[in-house]
């Protein structure tokens, strides 16, 4: 464990999550053998009710820095906390205050969504109203449906339904909406931003800008193990342009997406 | 040790298991099915030597000689020209072709002649061993018959003594056989499919995302497997019994607990492939040169009697053949588990054996 954390030792409770944090890393380090740095000393602090978005491309050390957060995966050095817990002594405990939902989340097949939020229940030692879960994401109808007779977007939210059985106060989505159609996009956000009026934490990981941008309050940016920059996206936006960035695209009032929307509607769509 | 989510665990797992066609199908209809397609051949309940006798003489020695040997119950002897018989041994349609020739002497009486009769065997060679069943059993006749006719008794008298008065059957063979060799095939097919989807699929990971307890995990996927072996024995002891004509001389009970521990090997083998093997599509390979081998050499079918001595040697030690003995041992000879103990203590060794392998060899993640 790290010796960089003598409250803990003595509370079990670090006192910065009295001042509202919900996750504090620090000097971060993980390397795969032989010699892949994948995180190479991070530090970062996620407030509570915040939705923090990390954002990098492909082999930037995210998804690696999600699943330490998860206590999924050992780290090498440095000082991990999440929701009051040293993820790093005690990964179980913050397992049980945090919600996952992993990027190729599958579930067990011949068990129906009902069978499923409850078995995930039962392994958190809670007893949950399942239909109501399935409500809050819309999917009461498919209670009794296997998951794979699901849509895409359909599965992510009930990924986040069984996220939730728990009562997180964190909530992990690793890139929620891949490969999602607009619609399903624009449904996951507003659940996201529900759950977040609810007072939960959300670290979101994304590959889409507009995700970004639309959800985030902060975000960090990622590359090759290291954060290269965080802030709020207002903040990073306006410290480019502050270092004498010109825009080559035409400024609009509108986007190409925002066509498609008003032309196809909100309306959810199944496949 | 297992906590309070270990009922929900086992349940689901159950019943995603029970609900699931191709495993039910594998772990119940297809050792219905081998046990129907070979109780209908009855292999082995047949044991008889077609023998095919050329009468050349027709006097009342050749007669004597066919009567000894119609009495002869093993035997099925048939009557014809010699090129017909010599063709139907060449097809294998008898084993043994016995021609008796015109010198033969009238009578076998006790004051008959002393002159020596040569009578002629046709062996098919490609069938050495029904062969030499049948003229070993011919000569038993032709040496009676000479005691017969010299008036001198055999120097050594053959007395045969009965001792399993329970009329076994091939079924009775075949049954026993097929319980433990689906047992095999369930614990270690459902368990190494099962796993590998898991781990790829993702559900694996999921599942270590939560505060799961791993033995809870561990003991609901092995308590599964367990459960659904001992449904498998009812189920086949329950038809072999209705439609087979099945001789159950034992407890079934007892049955029952070595069948159940008979699955722990196959179970861990299992976790053990399901480690090893990269991808779904290594699994049946895997699992295939662990299980052919033993479906042949463990007396699931036919005798371990037929293998060559080093062979025997070796398959005595097989874990399958440890199950079949054992539980042959149950339903055949009505045995304790205390006169089992020797099978039962070979079990035990394997169960370690593979739980030792499963934990050095299963791994959480994908490679």
């Amino acid at each position: 464990m790290s010796p960089a954390s003598p409250a803990i030792a003595a509370t079990g409770l670090d006192p910065a999550f009295a001042a509202g944090l919900a996750i504090r890393v620090a000097d971060l380090r993980k390397t795969y053998p032989p010699a892949l740095v994948a995180v190479d000393g991070i530090s970062f602090e996620v407030r509570e009710h915040e939705i923090f978005g990390i954002l990098g491309p492909n082999g930037a050390g995210k998804t690696t820095t999600v699943e330490i957060l998860e206590g999924l995966r050992e780290a090498d050095s440095g000082e991990v906390v999440v929701a009051g817990i040293d993820v790093r002594r005690d990964p179980r405990g913050v397992k049980s205050l945090i919600g996952v939902q992993l990027q190729s989340s599958a579930f067990m097949d011949n068990l129906n969504l009902v069978e499923l939020i409850n078995l995930f229940a039962a392994i958190y030692g809670r007893k949950v109203d399942a239909l109501e879960l399935l409500r809050k994401v819309d999917l009461v109808e498919k209670a009794k449906a296997y998951v794979t007779k699901l849509s895409g977007g359909q599965k992510q939210r009930f990924s986040i339904a069984t996220a939730l059985v728990n009562e997180p106060r964190v909530l992990f989505l690793d890139e929620p909406t891949t490969g999602l159609d607009p619609q399903a996009r624009r449904n996951l956000w507003e659940l996201a931003l529900t759950l977040r009026r609810e007072g939960r934490t959300i670290v979101l990981t994304t590959h889409y800008m507009d995700e970004a941008e639309t959800l985030c309050d902060r975000l960090a940016i990622m590359d090759e193990g290291r954060i290269v920059a965080l802030d709020t996206p207002d903040n990073l936006v306006q410290a480019l342009i502050g270092r004498g960035f010109e825009s080559h695209k035409v400024e609009r009032l509108a986007s190409l997406e925002d066509v498609f929307i008003d032309l196809t509607g909100k309306e959810l769509r199944e496949e | 040790m297992i906590t309070g989510a270990f009922p929900a665990l086992l349940i689901s797992s159950l019943k995603a298991y029970a609900r699931n066609r191709s495993a039910m199908f594998f772990s119940l209809l297809v050792p219905l099915l081998i046990m129907v397609i070979f109780g209908l051949l009855n292999l082995g309940g047949s044991v008889s030597e077609r023998v095919a006798v050329v009468d050349d003489a027709h006097n009342g020695g050749s007669q004597q000689i066919i009567r000894a040997l119609h009495a002869v119950p093993v035997l099925k002897v048939s009557q014809g020209a010699l090129d017909a018989e010599r063709a139907a041994l060449k097809n294998g349609d008898v084993d043994l072709v016995v021609v008796l020739p015109a010198d033969l002497p009238p009578s076998f009486a006790g004051d008959a002649t002393t002159r020596p009769v040569t009578i002629t065997e046709y062996t098919n060679q490609a069938r050495p061993q029904d062969t030499a069943v049948a003229g070993g059993v011919v000569q038993r006749v032709f040496d009676n018959l000479q005691h017969f006719a010299s008036g001198t008794p055999p120097p050594i008298l053959v007395q045969e003594q009965p001792v399993s008065g329970k009329n076994l059957t091939y079924v009775d063979f075949l049954v026993p056989g097929i319980i433990s060799l689906s047992i095999m095939q369930t614990g270690i097919f459902s368990v190494g499919f099962a796993l590998v989807a898991m781990k790829r699929t993702g559900i694996l990971r999921r599942l270590m995302a939560t505060p799961m307890n791993i033995t809870d995990f561990m003991v609901a996927q092995v308590g599964t497997r367990m459960i659904m072996s001992a449904a498998q024995v009812v189920i086949l002891l329950s038809v072999a019994l209705l439609f087979f004509k099945f001789h159950m001389n034992g407890n079934a009970l007892i049955l029952l607990a070595v069948a159940i521990l008979g699955s722990g090997i196959f179970i861990a083998i299992g976790f053990a492939i399901a480690g090893y093997a990269k991808s779904e599509d290594a699994v049946p390979a895997l699992a295939n040169i662990v299980v052919l081998p033993m479906m042949f050499l463990s007396g699931v079918f036919f005798s371990r009697n037929g293998e060559p001595d080093w062979l025997h040697r070796i398959s005595d030690y097989l874990p399958l053949t440890f199950l079949t003995d054992a539980i042959r041992g149950v339903s055949v000879d009505g045995a304790s588990l205390w006169t089992i103990r020797g099978d039962l203590l070979g079990i035990a060794v394997w169960v370690l054996i593979a739980v030792f392998l499963a934990t050095r060899l299963f791994r959480w993640e994908v490679g």
